[in-house]
């Protein structure tokens, strides 16, 4: 019988070499592997990337644009994104805006100044206007006859006598990148500030519900028995009715409709999930080993609901909180779109939108770029949200 | 005197059997729930301060006091309350402040018709268009059909209803001119309503049908069925969707608030002459009998419906009605 090894077929090696103390895996804490498996889900990620952009163009964008969120310049309002521009002497540009208002622009497409208007010809449809002395027509006829309906165009622009029925360039709006409303701001930093409004809303509001809910669904869950059930009764009660009729209630209550009121408003009523929530957690912590040990230490009880039970309970309490935003977002707009929003000069992305709905045939980018951007900051939250819900579920955790 | 003791007992017993059933305890709550919302309403509205025909330029004295008598708002508050529960139960709801010459009962009456048409019109579409979604798209898991699915729906319930209506009506009135901005007066203006106000609830359906049928197509009692011989489409709709359903039929109570919220907006954008548009334009014009009227007519058609989705649901799973009476 041969052995199949020889003694000389092994040798010591130096202990450093040695590899059976090695840990295989390095051992991640909580929120390490939470974001370990985030990284893991491009959904989340891209949620995280959107609610980052969405929160630099509310909080810097502001601070790149030429323009206040009140600034009208009346002469140039409902400008659309695209302007066409006319070349009717040398370097002399001019455009016409859905309004028809003349504008004097550079030949880029900025706008310069507006020419006064001279006569309004309504039953020839020949406008005229004056450019320092020399008179500018602008005919509509082409869309009044039947015979010059074969030109394919709107109107023409008549100067010294030249007819002028092609427009020279047809540019983006350089003035305003984004057009501009009924009455001459610019969309686009109206766009920032009512995200930066809307955005805020959300924030203190989804705070605010963290506190409230926190501290009411903690004592619910702690104090047990009857104080518990009277608690949650209570609760079920307010949660009976749609939340967001209280709402109306309470701001038709209020009358003064500023961000205070719309915050404070959200936080007091949108409180019940997040207790419930955390009252189910706190009613399974409290009756850990770590509560008991804890307890029996004699620490004091506020101590083990600050100390042991929330941060435990933290995972679930920040998905409810991520996903409190996009609901803020959307019960201010709705709020905002039903008039009961914040109030002028100051406007949320709701706001915008209801501004806009009355000439949505006529401009509807102007209802368009709010509504996107709403869209897209509560796609962005939802999306981190569900991603941060599904990094922190147990169930999903692999090994 | 020991028989009358015996009977006593029993018709105690009987009557704490009748509270302890879950019907009556069900039925009780949601009376409960309606008084106490109809109070807190009527508590809210007085008290606004200056009440309510307040303006910014100052009636005189005379014509304030004519008005407070004309809709007894001289009256002890209690008074008031009473006389608005009585007129609560008995459907009569008191005049408007604004639209003078209509009860509120009656403005609620020509509105109703508009809004449960488009509202029952959406729960058909979620149910007829959402449950199947979401069965296809889980049995397609991870495929392009469910990614396609589950991308629209995601869309749909992040999109806020008045962008989906106010894009509905620029693209299909404004630049097609197929359909109506505005009202209801043919059956094709019915389509932008209905799509704008099932937008969250169908996409939330469909995603919740296909988490729930995937959950349940796991188990093992699918693959015991299969194993057994039984046809793919036997399992799937006799086995599978009974159970998968069942957390869907807990949302309905939330799908109906979604609803009848979501007409708020889609009354506006449409101008439809529903009862949503009847409450924001009582809300803008601080009409407040409107006001409570709508609310508590709200909460009670929202209160009930829910009460019927419970009764229907216990009747479906017994472990409801027998279990205790929470958690």
């Amino acid at each position: 019988m041969t052995m199949p090894f020889q003694p000389n077929d092994f040798q010591f090696i130096d202990p450093s070499q040695r590899v059976d103390n090695e840990q295989v895996r390095t051992s991640l804490t909580y929120w390490q592997d939470t974001w370990r498996r985030l990284k893991k889900n491009k959904m989340a990620l891209s949620g995280l990337i959107g609610v980052f952009l969405i929160v630099l163009f509310a909080v810097f964008g502001p601070l790149f644009t030429p323009y206040g969120y009140e600034e009208q310049q009346t002469d140039f309002a409902n400008t659309p994104l695209h302007v066409e521009v006319f070349e009717i002497a040398d370097d002399l540009y001019v455009y016409l805006t859905p309004q028809y208002r003349l504008l004097v622009v550079e030949e880029d497409g900025t706008f310069l100044y507006r020419l006064d208007q001279t006569s309004l010809d309504f039953a020839n449809k020949q406008f005229h206007f004056d450019y320092h002395g020399e008179d500018i027509m602008v005919d509509y006829t082409y869309k009044l006859y039947e015979d010059l309906a074969d030109e394919g165009i709107d109107y023409s622009i008549n100067f010294r006598g030249v007819e002028y029925k092609t427009p020279y360039d047809v540019t983006s709006n350089k003035t305003f990148v984004l057009g501009s409303d009924n009455v001459g701001r610019d969309i686009l930093t109206r766009t920032m500030y009512g995200a930066r409004i809307s955005l805020t809303v959300a924030v203190i509001a989804a705070i605010l519900v963290l506190l409230i809910g926190v501290t009411y669904g903690a004592v619910a869950g702690m104090a047990g028995g009857r104080v518990d059930e009277l608690m949650m009764r209570f609760v079920d009660i307010i949660d009976s009715i749609p939340l967001l009729l209280y709402v109306i209630l309470i701001m038709v209550l209020v009358e003064n409709t500023g961000l205070n009121t719309i915050i404070l408003t959200l936080g007091l009523v949108y409180w019940v999930g997040m207790a419930r929530l955390v009252r189910g957690q706190v009613l399974s912590l409290k009756e850990q080993e770590y509560v008991l040990a804890a307890r029996m230490l004699g620490v004091p009880q506020p101590l083990i609901i600050w100390r042991h039970l929330i941060p435990n309970a933290m995972g679930p309490i920040l998905v409810a909180m991520t996903m409190m935003i996009p609901t803020a977002v959307f019960t201010e707009s709705f709020l905002s779109f039903i008039g009961l929003g914040i109030s002028a000069p100051q406007a949320s992305l709701g706001t915008l939108a209801n501004d806009a709905l009355d000439a949505i045939l006529t401009y509807p980018f102007q209802l368009f770029i709010p509504s996107i951007t709403i869209a897209f900051m509560m796609l962005a939250f939802n999306f981190f949200g569900d991603g941060l819900r599904s990094a922190l579920d147990p169930r999903l955790r692999k090994g | 005197m020991q028989k009358f003791k015996e009977t006593l007992l029993t018709s105690l017993k009987a009557v704490r059997a009748f509270f302890e059933n879950y019907y009556v305890r069900r039925v009780l709550s949601a009376l409960l729930t309606i008084i106490l919302i109809a109070t807190v309403t009527f508590l809210m509205m007085h008290a606004i301060p200056g009440g309510p025909f307040s303006r910014e330029r100052a009636l005189p004295e005379e014509i304030i006091e004519a008005l407070n008598r004309k809709y007894h708002l001289d009256d002890p508050l209690w008074k008031q309350y009473l006389d608005y529960m009585v007129g609560l139960f008995t459907f009569n709801l008191g005049p408007s402040f604004k639209r003078t010459g209509f009860d509120v009962e009656e403005l609620i009456a020509m509105g109703f018709p508009a809004t449960a048409k488009i509202g029952l019109m959406a729960i058909t579409l979620i149910v007829v268009i959402g449950i199947p979604i979401g069965i296809i798209s889980a049995l397609r898991q991870n495929r392009p059909a469910d990614y396609f699915v589950m991308f629209i729906a995601t869309l749909g319930v992040t999109i806020p209803s008045f962008v989906v209506a106010s894009v509905f009506i620029y693209v299909f009135a404004g630049l097609l001119n197929w359909v109506d901005a505005f009202g209801l007066n043919r059956p094709s203006s019915y389509i932008g309503p209905t799509l704008a106000l099932v937008g969250y609830s169908l996409a939330f359906v469909s995603r919740l049908t296909r988490s729930s049928m995937l959950e349940v197509l796991r188990q093992d009692y699918i693959r015991t069925a299969r194993a057994n011989g039984l046809s793919r489409f036997k399992v799937i709709y006799k086995h599978a969707l009974k159970n998968a359903l069942i957390p869907v039929v807990t949302y309905i109570g939330p799908m109906i608030a979604a609803i009848l919220t979501g007409s708020f907006v889609v009354e506006k954008v449409f101008t439809i002459p529903g009862i949503g548009k009847y409450f924001v334009q009582s809300v803008s014009d601080r009409d407040y009998t409107m006001i409570i009227g709508t609310t508590v007519f709200y909460a009670v058609l929202y209160v009930v419906m829910v009460l019927l989705v419970d009764v229907a649901y216990s009747l479906i799973d017994p472990r409801i009605r027998l279990g205790k009476k929470s958690e």
